[in-house]
């Protein structure tokens, strides 16, 4: 266990970003870095990185190359379920590539920077994002063919391959190329099934990426999931029109037909209905929203097309 | 005044985006306060820029936004509350997206003047000298120096990012001037006052209003080169020995980082050159490497 950096907090007290090495280096050796915990709210990231560091001592003689497994990057926000890194405020998500003098954060972020780069493969692991349910998929970078293919074995139901956003290059993701980014489950939240089946799609992924024999997995890939490979236009955000309380009436990964209801959303008064939200395509719901105070523009859930 | 976004509130009213205007006709200015809703000094100059423009008879147009983020401002956070966002990193906003979205759509549309001018206090834990940061040179550069603030701090990346209000306006070909003054969450009526005779001392440069004339005298006009950024060499407990505004010479004591259990003294920190103190830490507890005081050159 190395701590890629340490950082002293005023009342004395140091936090350390751990980094945890399975396999022996070398020249030529390829590296894979497994990250985790970059938002303090994404907790089954940071248990999936563990369980595959559970996984990999028991194998690691027989790894071919280098993981490193980085369980926390923002132990301070995980400490508190907070998304940013409390007291400086500001989403470590959007600090990359990070400064070598800057603040905390910034400090970290050029740390975790610097130790990855030169990695073959980079996996980011999320949970779901804030009040929302999402099915376990894999985010790979719009057009890099190479990254949805490898992400296929990541045993996720769906490989979303998004155009990069406004500030996506401030992003750890959009720091490595090719990286892929897995989520799913409930945001600040654990679920043991989306748990296990991450941490098998993460170490199926090493067996693609060369340091680990295919024969040497703890279980058999043939029972890894299929996912399909889907873009932006296939994805259909939903929104409330209405201000008020959003009632769903489904659940992630059932299907819809096209102008079937998907929830209702009620006066937070009288509980009256006021709007009654329909799916705009026949496919999967891919993402609900776990809390029901909404605004008129709130996503309440995605639908995508298959 | 007039409301010129809406939107439903759930367990509460409405959420109204307000804009006050005075005269009409070109030069047009729009002045926008409270993106941040802890930050309360933008609030308080836009409001007495407010009440020396209806007493006016402007030659040209002034929109002012004295409070964009009412919600924020209500519990003291600089987001929107609700889902946390900032309504500074979604510009230009999108009339069909998420609440924060649509409110920064509906001021971007409403901010269509020639020149734009975004208020803010410093953040919570830092309290600064009223101050401009604007581009390098040009004819923003000019107006910035019309305003006669303690400091003009030409940035060549200044909030250049397209989903700031700032970046978005000047991606739209507007003229944009970031003002801030004093630290967020407290109000500091002193520098609040000398953010509305700035921002009335542009508006007369500007020939929309008369007799609006402040005896104020730019202390620094600087680039990053001529600004000592003092940091913290050890995580600790900062006390300042100075306040902004004052001016310094070289070994001048700025403050000193002690213990926060014991009170052992563990560095000081000292000026480099001659100049104006134009940022200090607020909030005492410090991390190593963090930004304790800024001072300005001055001639």
């Amino acid at each position: 266990m190395t701590a890629v950096i340490q950082v002293e907090l005023p009342s004395g007290d140091e936090l350390a970003i751990i980094r945890r090495r399975f396999g022996r280096g070398g020249p030529g050796v390829p590296r894979v870095a497994i990250v985790a915990g970059i938002r303090g709210d994404a907790p089954e990231g940071i248990r999936v990185a563990h369980q595959v560091a559970r996984a990999l001592e028991a194998i690691e003689d027989r790894l071919t190359g280098v993981v490193d497994v980085y369980p926390c990057a923002n132990p301070l926000g995980a400490h508190q379920g907070t998304r940013v890194w409390p007291f400086f405020d500001v989403d470590l998500n959007r600090r990359f590539p990070g400064k070598e003098s800057g603040h905390q954060p910034d400090r970290v972020a050029h740390a975790l920077y610097s130790d990855i780069r030169g990695a073959v493969q980079v996996i980011e692991l999320r949970g779901a994002r804030e009040a929302f349910s999402e099915v376990i998929h894999a985010q790979v970078r719009e057009r890099d063919t190479a990254a949805a293919e490898f992400a296929m074995g990541a045993n996720v139901a769906l490989v979303w391959a998004r155009k990069p956003g406004p500030a996506a290059t401030q992003t750890f993701a959009h720091q490595f190329p090719g990286t892929i980014v897995l989520e799913g489950g409930t945001g600040n939240r654990l679920n043991a099934e989306v748990g296990k089946d991450l941490e098998e799609g993460v170490i199926h992924l090493l067996s693609q990426v060369g340091v680990l024999a295919e024969k040497d997995l703890p279980f058999h890939w043939a029972a890894m999931s299929r996912p399909v490979v889907v873009n932006d236009a296939q994805v259909f955000r939903v929104r409330a029109e209405r201000s008020g309380l959003f009632l769903p009436e489904f659940t992630v990964w059932s299907e819809v037909e096209k102008g079937a209801t998907l929830g209702h959303v009620i006066d937070p008064e009288d509980g009256a209905v006021m709007e009654t939200i329909l799916s705009p395509t026949t496919g999967r719901v891919m993402a609900v929203r776990e809390h029901p105070v909404v605004y008129s523009g709130t996503m309440v859930a995605r639908v995508v097309t298959l | 005044m007039s409301v010129v976004f809406s939107i439903d509130a759930p367990y509460r009213g409405q959420y109204e985006l307000h804009r006050l205007t005075y005269g009409s006709g070109g030069p047009s200015v729009a002045i926008v306060a409270g993106l941040h809703g802890n930050e309360l000094n933008g609030i308080h100059a836009v409001n007495m820029l407010n009440k020396m423009l209806r007493v006016q008879r402007p030659k040209g147009t002034v929109h002012l936004f004295p409070l964009v983020n009412t919600f924020g401002a209500d519990q003291a956070t600089k987001r929107w509350p609700y889902d946390d966002q900032d309504i500074n990193h979604a510009f230009p906003g999108d009339p069909d997206g998420s609440v924060v979205q649509r409110i920064a759509h509906a001021l971007f549309e409403s901010t269509d003047a020639e020149l734009c001018i975004d208020v803010h206090s410093g953040a919570p834990h830092v309290r600064e000298l009223p101050q401009v940061r604007a581009p390098m040179g040009g004819e923003e550069l000019e107006l910035a120096r019309a305003m006669k603030l303690p400091v003009v701090w030409r940035r060549p990346g200044i909030r250049l990012e397209p989903t700031g209000l700032i970046g978005a306006w000047r991606a739209a070909g507007r003229k944009a001037l970031h003002v801030v003054g004093g630290r967020g969450i407290t109000l500091d009526n002193r520098h609040a006052t000398t953010m509305a005779n700035g921002l009335a001392n542009l508006l007369g440069h500007l020939g929309i209003s008369a007799n609006m004339d402040s005896p104020m005298e730019t202390a620094g006009d600087v680039t990053h080169a001529d600004v000592d950024a003092h940091r913290a060499s050890c995580g600790g407990f900062f006390v300042a020995e100075v306040r902004v505004g004052d001016m310094v010479k070289p070994g001048h004591l700025l403050g000193y980082i002690q213990s926060p259990i014991g009170g052992e003294r563990l560095d000081e920190i000292r000026a480099a050159r001659t100049g104006v103190v134009m940022t200090i830490r607020a909030y005492p507890m410090i991390h190593a490497q963090e930004l304790l005081v800024r001072v300005a050159a001055t001639p």
